[in-house]
């Protein structure tokens, strides 16, 4: 006998959360940013839409996507329109809706868009911020994200979500979903600032929303226009109408949006995006139970003389074989092996010793 | 008096080649059932009856070696089987199939009925369920298959085509008797005259293993 059935006991399924920085090579903290050589085109291309930042300068080894910065205007302003005679359609409103109809789903976006808290319910313009999906693995873990932002006259905020107010997790259709506040590691400030609603909330509402489970997070550029007493940092957007009356472009207009290289500055300058990732990992454990009386004779050539009568090569071996588990096997009725585990050392087998050997398979 | 361990080893395992076809499959044939064991890279004439510290260090040699890491391809692993025998044993099962190497010509046959020697007390016996018989390179044969094993799971295994798209890929069947036939297509020979192969057989009771060369000859042109 060299197969043994394994009992339903046997098999013992088991799912970790595993929590890592999200950054290459584990950097808790991305403190250095960059773009790749300046994308400026005359047609529609990925510039038009959204801007990559890496790591690492772009021609270096290890250099890797960490994110991507998009910018969208629900009217289609501060990019060029794709064709001058459908005004107001631009890679700026695809960005817009496009983002629209993936948190809130088709049935609200159509009328709606995006809703920081704020006086307005419609903001009417976001930025987004998504995160390379070999960085965050599975989701965003909430508590750990927090970025500053620096404005063009040097106000610097400090944003992260607000999981640790909340009592009760709020669903949009993308998931679950938290405010972007002023504070830090998941707890907004305690100060509110002039016209806030509320401490870490500005008078156009929250920061943005942060959403775990897409990966992404939602900036409120209206938030981020108002002062420094009111909580934001003078970022000021581009919201022209690119196509019509004396914004019209010419042939040779570039379609790259300016306003991602806006955002871009503003997190490069302030040297401080943490964020961990958060993942689930599926194991079987398969108990391999072996007991006293098997497996003490090996069919390896060398445990025999040679001499083709099958002799054991030792005399001592007939009553105290001695063997050497190395490997496990695991197989299905067919005897098929399907999956393999190798020992870290021989294990000694004889008849009298038991072992229970673990087997795990990651999925 | 100290205390007793009671962890249990842990090993990490991966998936072979053939566990990885099944799993694409999606057909239910990727479900583990049983294990095996094995002493793969062990060589038993490091172990010293006669060292000199006593029977606590017969196997120093061996159970000192690094084990390698396991790699996926399984005709290359789980070679050596440890098998369950009574104690006492003095001599091994053995497997005959009466060719120390097999040669077939372009379209030739050959029925093999394997034989296990030295088992549960017989000098020679036929398995209670069958051998496994595994070929390296199916492409080398135009009919590979066993026959007088009637259980479900051998004659689903047995039905089983293979489908190679041109790639070397191992087929394997169980029965009492395993037949060969040798490929009439040229077109896998290209230059050479000869196309070289491997057939395995293992006993499915006593795990006793046999490792064969196989080598089919070219006749048409």
């Amino acid at each position: 006998m060299s197969y043994t059935q394994l009992a339903p006991s046997d098999f013992v399924i088991s799912s970790d959360s595993i929590t890592a920085p999200a950054w290459s090579s584990n950097q808790p903290q991305l403190s250095t940013f960059y773009t790749a050589s300046t994308v400026t085109s005359t047609t529609i291309s990925q510039g038009a839409f959204y801007l990559n930042i890496y790591q690492l300068p772009y021609t270096t080894v290890g250099s890797a996507v960490q994110f991507s910065i998009a910018y969208g205007d629900i009217v289609g302003s501060g990019s060029q329109w794709y064709n001058n005679l459908v005004p107001g359609v631009s890679p700026s409103l695809t960005t817009y809706n496009q983002y629209s109809t993936l948190v809130y789903g088709p049935e609200i976006s159509g009328s709606q868009g995006f809703n920081f808290g704020g006086a307005a319910l419609n903001a009417p313009n976001i930025f987004a911020i998504n995160v390379d999906r070999n960085r965050y693995k599975q989701s965003l873990l909430p508590g750990t994200f927090n970025i500053s932002l620096t404005g063009p006259t040097g106000q610097v905020v400090t944003l992260c979500d607000d999981s640790n107010n909340t009592n009760t997790v709020n669903y949009l259709d993308c998931g679950r979903v938290f405010n972007l506040v002023s504070g830090s590691y998941g707890s907004a400030v305690n100060i509110t600032p002039l016209s806030g609603i509320a401490p870490g909330y500005t008078a156009s509402g929250s920061y943005g929303l942060f959403l775990p489970d897409i990966g992404t997070i939602i900036l409120n550029p209206g938030a981020l226009a108002l002062t420094a007493a009111s909580g934001g940092i003078g970022l000021t957007v581009d919201r022209a109408n690119y196509g019509s009356g004396s914004y019209t472009l010419n042939a040779s207009a570039s379609y790259t949006s300016t306003n991602n290289t806006l955002l871009y500055q503003a997190i490069s300058q302030s040297a401080n995006f943490q964020l961990n990732s958060q993942e689930t990992i599926s194991s079987d454990y398969v108990f391999v139970r072996i007991p006293n009386a098997a497996y003490n004779y090996s069919s390896n050539p060398t445990f025999v003389t040679g001499s083709g009568t099958g002799a054991v090569l030792y005399s001592t071996m007939i009553y105290s074989p001695q063997t050497y588990i190395t490997t496990v096997g695991l197989y299905n009725n067919n005897n098929q092996l399907l999956a393999v585990a190798k020992m870290s050392v021989p294990l000694v087998k004889d008849f009298t010793k038991e072992a229970l050997i673990r087997v795990k398979l990651d999925w | 008096m100290a205390y007793l361990s009671n962890t249990s080893v842990v090993v990490d395992a991966i998936l072979t080649n053939t566990g990885r076809q099944l799993l694409s499959q999606n057909d239910g044939s990727f479900q583990i059932t049983q294990f095996s064991l094995s002493d793969d890279e062990v060589d038993y004439t490091l172990y010293n009856p006669n060292h000199p510290s006593g029977s606590a260090f017969y196997g120093e040699a061996i159970q000192n070696m690094p084990i390698i890491q396991a790699f996926p391809q399984s005709q290359e692993i789980m070679k050596y089987k440890l098998i369950t025998l009574p104690r006492g044993t003095a001599a091994l099962p053995l497997i005959s199939i009466g060719y120390s190497s097999i040669t077939l010509a372009q379209g030739a046959s050959i029925s093999i009925t394997p034989q296990t020697l030295n088992y549960l007390g017989a000098t020679s016996t036929f398995e209670q369920d069958g051998y496994t018989a595994t070929i390296g390179d199916v492409r080398v044969t135009a009919a590979f298959n066993g026959v007088g094993i009637n259980t479900t799971n051998a004659t689903a295994l047995n039905a089983t085509g293979t489908a190679t798209v041109g790639t070397n890929v191992s087929k394997t069947v169980i029965g009492t008797t395993i037949n060969i036939t040798a490929t009439t297509v040229n077109t896998l020979f290209g230059s050479n005259t000869t196309l070289y192969t491997t057939l395995t057989v293992v006993g499915n009771d006593s795990g006793a293993r046999l490792f064969v060369p196989l080598q089919i000859t070219k006749t048409s042109k």
